[in-house]
């Protein structure tokens, strides 16, 4: 094993919930979003991606949209208009999902 | 290194046209995108795909792959004497690398690690700057875990530059501690965790998918939970009080007069617990069960019950 291949430990990091509640900084947000500005101001528009209360900061699950949003861009080819039409489906399914989860639950029978 | 053959990965022939290999890519990329797809693999699978992409889709890469020669998938392979000089590869060594980051920075081209798709660069005014690579894993966690917060070992191998310029994989074991609070399906994050950046770059995130494994008793939707509570015929008609349990220990809770199956007994606060405060819900849903073995004795108190009871649950049906 060479010198570069041996595993660096690092210390331990606790990491963040990535919720409604907690927010992050617009050029935080835009650097992990993978945007670009433009894309991002579109998608704010479209308004598939809306930002937190305090003016300028997004809700971190936001990011996980806005993720989501520059990788189908990147897969697809997709415009800021197709990125939006996408992300406003996935939502939709992710809430159909989660009610399935939620009836599903309700049934009797193994998990 | 070993060899990738991703002709076969994009399920074209080796002389297909570039437009045969893209609209073969978008066909797989429809089907296994992990934001789209419900197959099982489905984001192994996309890699593969996407990977064989990158280099199948440009005249000069495809050259060069097809310049290595042809050997059985995962078969290790150096390429061809001169294949460097020719297509102006400039790395020294071949042993720590991945077929992928071979065509990576194929050409002399930028650094830009796998999986740091389409980040554009920065202002860049101070020279060359790219952001580091964002690391995204998945971590199988317990309910138990979600309650008290577990700490995950992290096994990560990407390549980075080093200083020299020079692209390397390194492997490094990275823990991180995941608060209570978290739950099944959430994403974590840890800001500047992620690949380091280069030249003037920021390092990239470190994301962490939560799955969690299925748990024998209960059921879980968001931070609440779900627990089948079987009960007699007799339970359910008279009412009865029962014991389950709950995550903090066994409570007692009471079934009313006349409860029916599916029908929820909510108690309060005894889900799993939010990243803020408070905690989600238990629900007992009722299931009756009927003995399948009956004693004699039994079953003479059933056919009197029988006999004497007015109760028709087929009324409505005329």
């Amino acid at each position: 094993m060479t010198e570069a291949m041996r595993p660096v430990m690092t210390t331990e990091t606790v990491l963040l919930i990535l919720d409604d509640e907690s927010t992050v900084a617009f050029d935080e947000f835009l650097a992990a979003s993978g945007l670009a500005r433009d894309e991002l101001a579109a998608l704010v528009e479209f308004g598939v991606l809306e930002t937190a209360g305090a003016p300028g900061t997004f809700s971190t699950r936001a990011l996980v949209h806005a993720r989501r949003a520059a990788r189908l861009r990147d897969d697809f080819e997709l415009n800021a208009a197709g990125m939006a039409l996408a992300l406003a489906y996935l939502e939709r399914i992710d809430a159909l999902e989660q009610r399935l989860r939620e009836l599903e639950c309700q049934l009797l029978g193994p998990a | 290194m070993k060899y990738k053959d991703y002709y076969a990965t994009l399920g074209v022939a080796r002389d297909a046209s570039a437009d045969d290999i893209k609209k073969s890519y978008r066909k797989l990329a429809r089907k296994y995108h992990p934001d789209v797809s419900k197959e099982k693999d489905a984001e192994e699978k996309f890699k593969e795909v996407q990977e064989a992409y990158e280099t199948l889709k440009d005249a000069e890469k495809r050259a060069a792959y097809d310049q290595l020669g042809r050997y059985q998938p995962g078969e290790d392979f150096r390429p061809p004497p001169g294949w460097e000089r020719q297509f102006r590869f400039e790395q020294g060594s071949f042993d720590d690398f991945d077929l992928a980051d071979l065509f990576e920075h194929f050409g002399g081209g930028p650094f830009q690690g796998r999986g740091a798709r389409g980040r554009r660069g920065g202002p860049g005014a101070g020279g060359f700057a790219m952001r580091g690579q964002d690391y995204e894993v998945t971590a199988h966690l317990t309910l138990e875990d979600l309650c008290r917060g577990a700490e995950v070992s992290l096994d990560l191998a990407a390549p980075e530059m080093t200083p020299d310029g020079a692209v390397r994989r390194v492997p490094k074991t990275v823990r991180v501690r995941v608060p209570k609070g978290a739950t099944d399906g959430q994403r974590l994050r840890v800001p500047g965790k992620g690949g380091s950046g280069a030249g003037s770059g920021p390092a990239g995130d470190l994301y962490l998918n939560i799955a969690l494994h299925p748990h024998p008793l209960y059921k879980v939707s968001g931070h609440d939970l779900y627990l089948e509570l079987p009960v007699t015929p007799w339970e359910a008609v008279l009412g009865s009080e029962v014991e389950v349990p709950t995550l903090d220990g066994r409570v007692k809770v009471s079934v009313r007069p006349g409860s029916r199956p599916g029908q929820k007994l909510r108690l309060a606060g005894k889900g799993l617990p939010k990243p803020r405060e408070g905690h989600g819900d238990l629900y007992c849903v009722l299931q009756i069960v009927t003995p399948s073995v009956l004693s004699e004795r039994e079953k003479q108190l059933y056919v009197e019950l029988g006999r004497i009871s007015g109760f028709n649950p087929r009324g409505h049906l005329g």
